[in-house]
């Protein structure tokens, strides 16, 4: 898949600060990409070069094809921004602070009316079409800011920090909705600092510290890469007696670096092979005779591997 | 969240996107927005709006954007029209008193005439409420754009505006003339009332219009310093501060060092101190908007009357000793004046009391506000743009690397 952001040596010194260090990154087209680090990590930094609203130091991105620095004008069109922090204009309704951004993106009067409609039920604002902004729940306030990044239609969509100070159940929706803009085709550049967010929702990922990305790609990719390992949770029929030899057989089998037995009489394995590996384990523990109800892999822990790489700061992946 | 479903594909039905453009999924809740086709700039290749059509397509865009929000927000409910209502009210109880004054002070006074009774009134009364205007503009103007900028950045606004393809020539210039849009309106609003001064005579339809435009270029020149203020600084009380400091720097600061520049040249049988001799520039009081309108009321003078008095004290061209000089002809054509009043450049001009030429020194003023508003809106957009082109250290050699992306 063609990268659709796209940047190179990108450096970022703010009066002898180092906050972007030589960055690469590549994010291809109808990704959700997360940008995970730690607060001070240089995420900001990054969107907001790639937003046009810091002048890169050294080195040059490009969104869609257009560069930060020559042709600003031209990333600005095809890109929606949504910063961490804002603010919402007082004295304005809902329908005219989205009608306002139209009028900036100089969309036409018929098409406004329409596509303001639209982009409320999209975020699920219908109701509150002549509402003031100002009297919006902080969770209605981000969706409505979303929204207003959707108004021209972009194909790129940088969000920091989108769920911050956001409840359990606005996580939930904001969620969704990003889930459905990548079904529409956009690719989506996200910063958190939350990992379980990032975790569930991006389907690659890049760590960030100290202004360089250390590793990216996807999670399950860097996983390999980094030998991390996975969990594989099992379980067999039968009983104690069983239970334990079926333990024992798979402590036994290539690539197995744990083994335990849980509460819930679920035999967890730490498991440092690929794929094919797995599937040989499984192959050999039915012909062995365990009776086995499930196999599967847990999902990647990002909050383990991002641990793992930033203390092992493993050289900048290509 | 309930979404609304619609069937239809999501991307490619119109052109505004490739048809190799990720679907929805079957199932997938898919909301309308997008089918629509508004795109003004998704899938938009590098390029593809450069031109000067496209450019001030844009460049009108955003005026009408930000023009638009700041009216809805200033003009919304009843709050913007009450105060309009209340200020011609009292312009006008302004006006019937100082008629009053005049007309008392006519009665107790034992030169002039009957005849011309009714003309000085009417002089009397548009000089009144000229000043007060221009008081008005002075506090106003700066007052009302020196939150401009800085209120979005207050507001965390300004990131979301400066993304849209909004200039920032255009954010700027828009900012400023819908922040001074009211003032504008109780400017033009009063319009009328000034106009009563034509039932008492003695001043003329163009001395009307010579007062408002001072008044106009004096609030547009008002408006920028605080725009720039606002936009050099982050927070709005800071600026408002700044701007009336700099808006007393430029009228009354300068005007005292122009007095005391006068007082000084003086010194010592009028070899003056030090450096300071001769007449002090003009220049100095063009920014003070009150010489300028006093300009304006000198034009209406006949006798020797306040204002041109007023003028003649800053003006280059005007001769004291309480004469006009008498323009004569040269062999060449051009009318020159009686050796002895050497500074008095009259070419042309019609001679007021005090020997101050109509019309000499408020064009300037005007000139002079307008040309300061344009250095500051130049310095405003520099200030807003997020990543300036003009730096001190590109200016002055520091070269910054640059690597393309390969």
């Amino acid at each position: 898949m063609t990268a659709i952001v796209t940047a190179r040596g990108l450096v970022k010194r703010y009066d002898g600060t180092l906050a972007v260090a030589g960055l690469d990154l590549d994010v291809p087209e109808g990704e959700i990409f997360g940008l995970v680090g730690p607060n001070g990590a240089g995420k900001t930094t990054i969107l907001r070069i790639l937003a046009t609203l810091l002048e890169p130091t050294a080195g040059d991105a490009e969104i869609a094809g257009a560069s930060v620095r020559r042709n600003p004008g031209d990333v600005r069109r095809v890109l929606g921004f949504m910063p961490d922090v804002f603010g919402v204009y007082d004295d304005m309704k809902v329908w005219e602070y989205l009608d306002f951004f139209a009028r900036c993106y100089g969309i036409p009067a018929p098409r406004r009316r329409q596509m303001i409609g639209d982009l409320l039920e999209l975020v699920d604002l219908g109701d509150k079409r002549d509402s003031y902004v100002q009297g919006l729940s902080r969770g209605m306030q981000q969706r409505l800011c979303l929204a207003h990044t959707l108004v021209h239609d972009p194909s790129v969509l940088l969000l920091d920090e989108p769920a911050s100070g956001l409840d359990p159940r606005a996580r939930v929706e904001l969620r969704e909705l990003l889930r459905e803009l990548r079904a529409l085709g956009k690719t989506i550049l996200i910063s958190s600092h939350i990992l379980p967010e990032l975790e569930e929702l991006c389907t690659s990922v890049a760590i960030v510290d100290r202004g360089q990305v250390l590793a990216h790609g996807r999670v399950a990719d860097i996983e390999q890469r980094l030998r991390v390992g996975a969990v594989l949770r099992v379980r067999v029929l039968g009983d104690l007696t069983e239970l334990e030899a079926a333990r024992a057989h798979f402590a036994a089998a290539p690539f197995v670096a744990s083994s335990a037995v849980l509460d819930d009489g679920t035999i967890e394995l730490g498991f440092r092979g690929d794929e094919e590996a797995s599937a040989r384990l499984l192959g050999s523990a039915v012909a062995a005779g365990v009776r086995i109800a499930s196999f599967a892999r847990a999902a990647s822990d990002l909050e383990e591997l991002f641990l793992q790489v930033t203390a092992r700061a493993v050289e900048p992946a290509a | 969240m309930d979404r609304p479903v619609d069937e239809r594909p999501a991307a490619g039905v119109d052109g505004d996107l490739p048809a190799d453009e990720p679907q929805a999924g079957a199932g997938m809740v898919v909301a309308p927005v997008l089918v629509a086709g508004q795109a003004a700039g998704g899938r938009r290749r590098p390029g593809g709006r450069s031109g000067f059509r496209p450019a001030l397509a844009g460049a009108f865009a955003g005026l009408s954007a930000v023009g638009v929000k700041e009216l809805r927000g200033r003009m919304r409910g009843r709050r913007a029209f009450v105060i309009l209502t209340v200020y011609l009210v009292l312009l006008g109880a302004f006006a019937w008193m100082m008629e009053l004054i005049l007309e008392q002070q006519y009665a107790r006074g034992a030169a002039g005439s009957a005849a011309i009774a009714s003309a000085q009134i009417g002089r009397g009364v548009f000089g009144a409420l000229m000043m007060l205007e221009t008081l008005l503009v002075v506090a106003l103007a700066p007052a009302f754009t020196a939150g401009a900028i800085s209120l979005e950045r207050e507001k965390q606004t300004l990131d979301m505006l400066v993304t849209t393809p909004i200039s920032s020539v255009a954010i700027v210039i828009a900012k400023l003339f819908s922040a001074l849009t009211y003032l504008f309106i109780l400017i033009l609003a009063s319009i009328p009332l000034t106009a009563l001064v034509f039932v008492f005579g003695g001043v003329a339809p163009d001395d009307v219009v010579r007062g408002y435009a001072v008044l106009l270029a004096t609030a547009i020149g008002l408006g920028a310093v605080g725009l720039f203020f606002s936009a050099l600084m982050k927070r709005t009380q800071a600026a408002t501060i700044a701007t009336y400091f700099g808006v007393l720097f430029v009228t009354l600061g300068a005007f005292f060092v122009f007095f005391f520049w006068n007082e000084m040249s003086t010194a010592g049988n009028g070899r003056g101190i030090g450096p300071i001799k001769g007449r002090p520039p003009e220049a100095l009081a063009w920014l003070n908007p009150y010489f300028a309108q006093a300009d304006v009321m000198c034009g209406v003078e006949d006798g020797f009357g306040d204002w041109c008095g007023r003028v003649a004290f800053v003006s280059q061209r005007p001769v004291f000793g309480g004469i006009a000089p008498f323009p004569t002809v040269e062999p060449g054509g051009q009318p020159a004046i009686e050796p002895g009043f050497p500074d008095v450049g009259v070419v042309g001009g019609e001679v007021q009391p005090f020997g101050v030429v109509r019309d000499s020194f408020w064009p300037k003023s005007a000139i002079a506000w307008l040309g300061l508003a344009a250095v500051l809106i130049v310095a405003s957009v520099q200030l807003v743009t997020p990543t300036r082109r003009w730096r001190p250290s590109r200016l002055f050699g520091r070269r910054s690397t640059r690597r393309a992306v390969s």
